[in-house]
């Protein structure tokens, strides 16, 4: 079978929802004029889940599963999931039931207007505000410092080209980066508002410790789209203000000379001037290091934008048949 | 018979593999060697025994020819004098076929009792099973040391074991095949399985001897295990995310360095204590600059794991339907 659509819905100890949860998508998909897959990934979870997903499974032939050995997290499970599906475009959506499998048609259209990746936006958040603000928080930095515009970069629901996430792999737990990762393909992006509903069952599985993870990961992510083929730009950037901090220590300390300064003040000016330089040329030297990694790895990450290439023949237009 | 003139076996023929690793000439060797055939040959399963002689090829030969009856399932694998147990086994998996594999020193660190009592508790719900060495021989300081040693670990990888430190293990060949060990940490395997989703079981056993240094250990052990800490806590928890563990410490020295400053700087406008010459404010300078480093460290961590790790699948799976 080679389905044009395939949905990913990540599991994880779900099983009030999972019984609903494909009802729901089969009754959206019934519309579908083309064939799609339903992949459930089940993270690992320690109650029903995977039982409910087998007996499922006899009934629903569009279905298919993954288990994964033990809880991986959401972004391990996507993954996993990208990894099975068969179909030219991937949905990705929450087992939990606050997304719609109703706003996957929506999400499509916009996929056949030409976008390789679709992001839903979760307009009216029906969350408790102590999610939703770090959340705003962070989708804020994320949307300033990557340079891919989104409003809401955590929200499950998603549609993209499979070849845009397929060659990705994200790494860590970086779901809420597939976009501004896959942006290193040269993919275009939009998004649209979706609904989102309150949680029914069970309890939100977020911590507050993620909440400062991502900040760490936000740095990163920057770092890997904007200088993972160039290292030795990003850390010269980062020695520039050190270069600056030695240069205005150098003058001071020639000043101190010249006018014959206290010899404690003098003293402090040259300790500065030297701690200053020392920052400076670690980073620069970190940054060669950078380059010889990244000499010395496959090369495959520089070369995701042929991803996204499409040729156009301006001579030989396509004839009407 | 040394190995590598041995022909590869039918696969699944054989149950049980039994590891003994002989890394210096160990009085009563012959024996241990003959009561282990004895247990295994109770079972009454297909069994063979590998002696991985590190460095210690005649002492093997010379022991191993003095057992008549064992010699048809006893076969000896020679590595270099200190190849790493990580390093011999995974040399021995190449060598034997058991589905089961058996690891133990050169001498009984359990009682015999004790290894049926693990063979046993290997069940479908388990892949490994770790002995938890109760009635302990040696003196009361190496149980106080062993205990903080083993809670440390558990507190670092989450992963909570009472025994970490006894060679003995029993597993299924799974395990190794597919966990990537090298250096020291083959002691930490039920650790570094746990990351592949392998549930490990730790069985109460009679202590029977232990040999080498007991008490208060020389510096290189304590150095050595403390870098053994380091390592399993690093590769457990950030290989994917090694940003994360650099910022942990990175933003500490900021920290510092940033509440020097805004000290120095109270005074200055509240009290009037002029800047120029305060030399507290160098350490201010050097914790900013070991920040900065720190997190220059995370960051072409970063690079590495994008670069070299994003092929790499994070997540097992189980099955697929």
């Amino acid at each position: 079978m080679s389905a044009r659509l395939s949905i990913v819905v990540p599991l994880y100890n779900e099983e009030e929802s999972v019984e609903r949860l494909v009802a729901e998508v089969l009754r959206v998909a019934q519309s579908f004029p083309f064939e799609y897959e339903l992949i459930l990934v089940d993270d690992g979870s320690t109650d029903g889940t995977w039982e409910i997903i087998e007996r499922l499974k006899e009934s629903t032939p569009p279905l298919r599963a993954v288990r994964l050995r033990r809880n991986y997290g959401q972004t391990s499970a996507m993954v996993a999931g990208f990894e099975q599906a068969r179909g030219e475009i991937i949905v990705t959506m929450d087992g939990d039931l606050q997304n719609d499998p109703a706003d996957i048609p929506m999400l499509l259209e916009k996929i056949e207007e030409g976008f390789d990746i679709v992001s839903g936006w979760r307009r009216e958040r029906k969350d408790p505000f102590s999610r939703v603000l770090p959340s705003r928080i962070a989708n804020a930095l994320i949307s300033l410092t990557t340079g891919v515009r989104l409003h809401d970069y955590g929200c499950s629901l998603k549609a993209y080209r499979a070849e845009c996430v397929r060659n990705l792999r994200a790494y860590g737990e970086m779901h809420r980066f597939f976009p501004a990762l896959a942006s290193m393909t040269g993919a275009r992006i939009t998004e649209i508002p979706v609904r989102h509903h309150p949680r029914r069952f069970g309890v939100s599985k977020y911590g507050f410790d993620r909440i400062l993870k991502v900040f760490s990961d936000i740095f990163a992510m920057n770092l890997i789209i904007r200088f993972s083929s160039v290292p030795l730009k990003g850390f010269a950037l980062c020695a520039l203000p050190f270069v600056g901090l030695t240069l205005f220590f150098a003058i001071l300390s020639i000043l101190a000379l010249v006018y014959d300064w206290t010899a404690g003040k003098a003293l402090f000016f040259f300790i500065a001037t030297a701690l200053s330089a020392m920052a400076a040329v670690h980073l620069v030297l970190l940054g060669i290091i950078g380059e010889l990694v990244v000499a010395t790895s496959d090369l495959s990450h520089t070369r995701l934008p042929e991803l996204t290439r499409r040729k156009i023949d301006i001579g030989n237009p396509p004839c009407a048949s | 018979m040394i190995s590598g003139t041995h022909p590869v076996r039918a696969e699944g023929s054989i149950r049980y593999s039994v590891l003994l690793l002989l890394e210096e000439e160990t009085e009563g060797f012959a024996e241990f060697v003959r009561s282990l055939h004895g247990i295994f040959l109770e079972r009454g399963q297909p069994f063979e025994i590998l002696v991985v002689a590190s460095g210690t090829e005649w002492f093997a030969r010379k022991e191993l020819e003095s057992l008549e009856n064992t010699r048809a399932s006893t076969r000896i694998l020679v590595m270099p004098r200190g190849t790493t147990q990580a390093i011999s086994l995974k040399a021995a998996l190449e060598e034997t076929s058991g589905e089961i594999l058996f690891v133990c020193g050169s001498y009984p660190q359990i009682t015999s009792q004790s290894f049926a009592k693990l063979l046993d508790a290997l069940d479908s719900d388990t892949d490994i099973v770790t002995p938890w060495r109760r009635h302990r021989v040696d003196p009361w300081i190496s149980r106080v040391q062993s205990r903080l040693y083993n809670r440390l670990v558990g507190l670092l990888t989450g992963t909570k074991l009472r025994d970490l430190s006894c060679t003995v293990k029993v597993f299924r060949r799974q395990v190794l095949e597919e966990t990537d060990l090298y250096g020291n940490l083959y002691r930490f395997l039920p650790i570094v399985a746990a990351r592949k989703g392998f549930r490990t079981k730790e069985i109460p056993c009679d202590h029977l001897q232990e040999r080498g240094r007991s008490g208060w250990y020389g510096f290189t052990e304590y150095f050595n295990r403390f870098l053994d800490i380091l390592t399993v806590y690093f590769n457990t928890r950030f290989t994917r995310k090694p940003l994360r563990f650099f910022s942990m410490f990175g933003s500490g020295f900021l920290v510092v360095a940033a509440v020097i400053t805004a000290y120095v700087f109270f005074q200055r406008v509240f009290l009037g204590r002029p800047i120029g010459g305060r030399s507290v404010l160098l350490l201010a300078l050097l914790f900013a600059v070991l920040g900065v480093q720190t997190a220059g460290f995370g960051l072409l961590g970063e690079i590495i794991a994008f670069t070299h790790g994003r092929q790499k699948r994070e997540y097992t799976i189980e099955k697929t339907i």
